[in-house]
């Protein structure tokens, strides 16, 4: 599937938060949206989820959705949004209640999802009894569940501590290894982007414009190696250095305020 | 300075009020004023007490009286009881005889009666009530009644007419409704069959064609609704006070009969001297209009005589209903010797 | 072996330095269980030996042992139960009547903005009215029988079970919503899924206070007609100045909500394990 922007703004009240944001994402690409916090990084993935209605501009989507797709763009959330007082498998099974599945097709999404994430013998626990990165894997699993022809992601990794991200970065890559959902990954990591992106947009302070779009030549199952260091390191140089410019204005005009 | 002012005061006070009596002034300037308390309810019953305090009467018996208002009759009692007010005029309930059980209160001499012809406490039957065939006060054994509370006069009054037409009170049912304007509530809005009210509300009711008068308490069975109490304790170790207090209530009270409860040879009330002057007084105190105050005033005794046997009957009768202690013997209640009966 | 664990070595060596000396000490929660029942037992004791003693009027302060008396003879003449059970039909239903009633009210304002903006003043303006002052017209409209005692507590029930569902409406997490719309959940199912489970702590909460209100309030509704009751007992303790059985018909009311607070807990417990 792909996501096509185009000139679009948002303004809550007499804030402009995003101003003429083109955009496209070509099936199966993950890109990663950074930028300076309040550029309107999460305005846009709500946007692209159609939860929340822009001021102008359009956002469209196109192309195939796979078999058995209940939900084509599904989100994967920072705080992961889990109903504290259901079971992981309910938490699951919750986004599956509306849709008309037999019972035996909805136990097999409940488990394959559950037992990718290697939450199998968790199924039972409440969301509190789980460590954060487990939690988020209850999110994936239920992302997952509907079979989504894109994810958006919303700084998924921000409320876990650096090794957790380490492991979870590893699911997601052994996730589009699997299936060619594209994906809008908003982050403010710069090793994340580096880890899990094809291409890297950078947005400016508020109003959110895009400042550039960097593309990473090297492939993701790659990255690893040390041949890929070389090239990371200058992604990373130039990308660090349009962010911390960015950073450093955003950081003053919050003073200012 | 201040003192010299308020004695001189007290004796002008003093002085007037002794001459018109004609008792020798020497007595009243003895000594300074003794303080004293007495807890009233604001009703027309309690205008021996008003008519002692705005005459004077306990002045001239040395005696600075304070009066203590209270709202229901279950207060006063208590009042005396926690040492709140020194002594106490109110209707007689089992409330009371329970603290005069346990040696709290004792009866010193009477109060207001209901009395045939003097319309004190009406009883009333709702429309439907009494066109079904709700008469007379008789025709009460087996209706729905609304009383105050259990053990208020209004449940000793049902007992009374119970035993003058031969049923019981368990052949009522009575209705505690705690106050008045919920009496009137249930009644107005068919709740009950009956109640007994106040004489203006009675009045009110049968004006406002919400019931139909049946007779009054007074008429069918006279009794001794209240009582001039004190505790014993009082009595005992400051009996000349309660002495001087008695003498000064029984002025008021003898004062009281002639003007309101003189009748002529046909039974209908006649004016008494000073009949204006104390009825202002009384309409002063209760803050009600004279016209309305003159349409209830009870019947007292001119000499505070008490209704010994119906005292005792009172007693008897909280004891049959379980309500006062059965060991209370019903002549321990009163202390009859100051007020010389 | 290495000299480091060597037991005289170590010695030595704590023996050289100076100790830490302990200071984390205090402020911290400990569970007494037999501190609050001894404290019960000495203020009780306290209170006989004062009566005893003469120290206090029976009828100011009558000692525990009247009041224990007063209540094995309600006990036995069978009046307790009597009592007891038109009470709590009283409270029961009436607190059920007010909180259906008070939740459905609530739930229409948490969700619907305009049932709010209309809601809030009416509830601002009917919530402070006491209800005792309402009972003749309460007689009036519902008569002297049950009814008029199931609306007393009903009505005193409702508005606070109003405002504790409203607010435990707003404190549901607003990302639990929008994650529930994003994957398309029908308004319905967001409602029974996430609203109502997201409510229920603060409803739960609502539900000990209307408890208590329920309790208080059965004694003003037995104000009114009441033949049994613990409130119409209490009160005719109070008229007769038996405070010996007043005081025992307060202790059952006591225990009451006690009990009552008891099975909320437990409930609460059950059904809020999650938190």
């Amino acid at each position: 599937m792909r996501l096509l922007v185009s000139d679009l703004t948002h303004r809550y009240d007499d804030l402009t938060v995003l101003d003429g944001i083109d955009l496209t994402l070509a099936e199966g690409e993950i890109l990663a949206v950074i930028g300076p916090s309040g550029c309107g990084k999460s305005t846009l993935l709500g946007i692209a989820g159609g939860i929340v209605a822009p001021s102008s501009g359009s956002i469209r989507v196109e192309g195939e959705v796979p078999d058995g797709c209940l939900n084509p763009i599904t989100f994967i959330f920072q705080d992961f949004a889990l109903l504290p007082w259901r079971s992981v498998e309910d938490n699951v099974g919750l986004v599956l209640e509306h849709h008309p599945l037999s019972a035996a097709e909805r136990r097999e999404r409940i488990d394959s999802g559950l037992r990718r994430m290697g939450l199998w013998e968790f199924r039972q626990a409440l969301p509190k009894q789980l460590s954060g990165g487990m939690r988020q894997r209850v999110g994936i699993a239920r992302a997952l569940a509907v079979r989504p022809a894109m994810l958006l992601l919303d700084e998924p990794l921000s409320a876990l501590d650096a090794q957790t991200r380490e492991l979870l970065m590893d699911d997601f890559l052994e996730l589009w290894r699997r299936e060619k959902t594209t994906a809008l990954y908003v982050t403010h990591n710069l090793d994340e982007a580096l880890r899990l992106a094809d291409r890297v947009c950078v947005l400016s302070r508020r109003p959110g414009r895009i400042r550039e779009l960097v593309t990473i030549e090297e492939p993701r199952e790659r990255r690893q190696e040390p041949s890929a260091q070389a090239h990371l390191a200058e992604v990373r140089d130039r990308l660090w250095h349009l962010m911390k410019a960015e950073a450093q204005m955003a950081d003053r005009e919050i003073a200012r305020a | 300075m201040t003192l010299a002012r308020l004695t001189r005061r007290a004796v002008i006070a003093t002085a007037g009020a002794a001459f018109a009596a004609g008792i020798p002034m020497s007595a009243a300037l003895a000594q300074p004023l003794e303080k004293a308390t007495v807890g009233v309810l604001a009703l027309s019953s309690s205008g021996p007490i008003f008519i002692a305090k705005a005459k004077g009467y306990f002045e001239k018996e040395g005696l600075d009286v304070e009066l203590k208002m209270f709202t229901s009759a279950q207060q006063v009692p208590v009042a005396v009881t926690s040492g709140d007010a020194d002594f106490g005029v109110t209707g007689l309930t089992a409330g009371f005889y329970n603290l005069a059980s346990k040696g709290a209160v004792t009866i010193i001499a009477a109060q207001s009666r209901d009395e045939p012809s003097f319309p004190l406490s009406a009883y009333l039957a709702t429309n439907a009530a009494f066109d079904a065939g709700l008469k007379t006060p008789a025709d009460l054994k087996g209706k729905r009644i609304a009383i105050t509370t259990v053990g208020s006069t209004f449940h000793y009054m049902i007992g009374l007419l119970a035993q003058k037409h031969g049923f019981t009170v368990k052949d009522v049912t009575m209705v505690p409704l705690q106050d008045v304007p919920k009496m009137v509530a249930a009644f107005k809005g068919g709740q009950v069959d009956a109640i007994i009210a106040p004489s203006t509300v009675s009045r009110q009711l049968v004006a406002d064609g919400a019931g139909k008068m049946l007779g009054w308490v007074g008429d069918e069975t006279p009794w001794q609704l209240g009582a001039l109490f004190t505790a014993p304790k009082t009595m005992k170790d400051r009996r000349p006070l309660v002495e001087k207090f008695v003498r000064a209530y029984k002025t008021a009270l003898a004062e009281y009969h002639a003007a309101f409860n003189g009748k002529d040879a046909a039974g209908n009330l006649v004016k008494g001297p000073g009949y204006d002057e104390l009825l202002g007084i009384i309409a002063d105190a209760t803050k009600q209009k004279p016209d309305i105050v003159a349409a209830g005033l009870p019947y007292v005794d001119p000499q505070a005589r008490l209704l010994v046997d119906d005292i005792v009957n009172q007693v008897k009768f909280w004891q049959s209903e379980g309500q006062v202690d059965k060991a209370l013997d019903p002549k321990s209640v009163m202390d009859l010797s100051i007020a010389g009966q | 072996m290495p000299d480091s664990l060597n037991p005289t070595a170590v010695s030595t060596a704590s023996s050289l330095g100076q100790p830490v000396r302990f200071r984390g000490g205090g402020f911290t929660v400990k569970r007494h269980p037999w501190a609050a029942l001894a404290a019960f037992a000495v203020l009780i004791a306290l209170w006989e030996g004062a009566s005893r003693l003469g120290l206090a009027s029976p009828l100011f302060l009558p000692p525990p042992s009247a009041v224990g008396h007063a209540l094995v003879g309600m006990v036995t003449d069978g009046s307790l139960w009597l009592n007891l059970k038109a009470s709590l039909g009283r409270i029961a239903v009436g607190w059920v009547l007010g909180t259906a009633g008070g939740m459905l009210v609530g739930f229409a304002m948490g969700i619907f903005s305009t049932a709010r903006a209309v809601g809030v003043p009416l509830v601002s303006a009917f919530f402070p009215i006491p209800k005792i002052a309402l009972l003749p017209l309460f007689i009036l409209w519902f008569g002297i029988g049950e009814p008029s005692k199931f609306a007393t507590i009903g009505f005193g029930v409702f508005f606070p079970t109003v405002i504790a569902t409203y607010s435990a409406i707003d404190q549901v997490p607003r990302n639990l919503i929008r994650m529930a719309q994003s994957f398309g959940l029908p308004w319905r199912s967001i409602l029974r899924s996430i609203v109502l489970p997201g409510a229920l702590p603060g409803i739960l909460a609502g539900f000990r206070i209307t408890a208590s209100i329920a309790l208080i309030l059965v004694v003003a509704a037995e104000m009114i007609g009441a033949e049994y009751g613990i409130g119409a007992f209490v009160l005719m303790a109070g008229n007769l100045m038996q405070t010996d059985t007043l005081l025992a018909g307060v202790l059952v009311l006591s225990l009451l909500g006690l009990a009552i607070g008891t099975v909320l807990s437990q409930l609460e417990r059950r059904l809020l394990n999650w938190r």
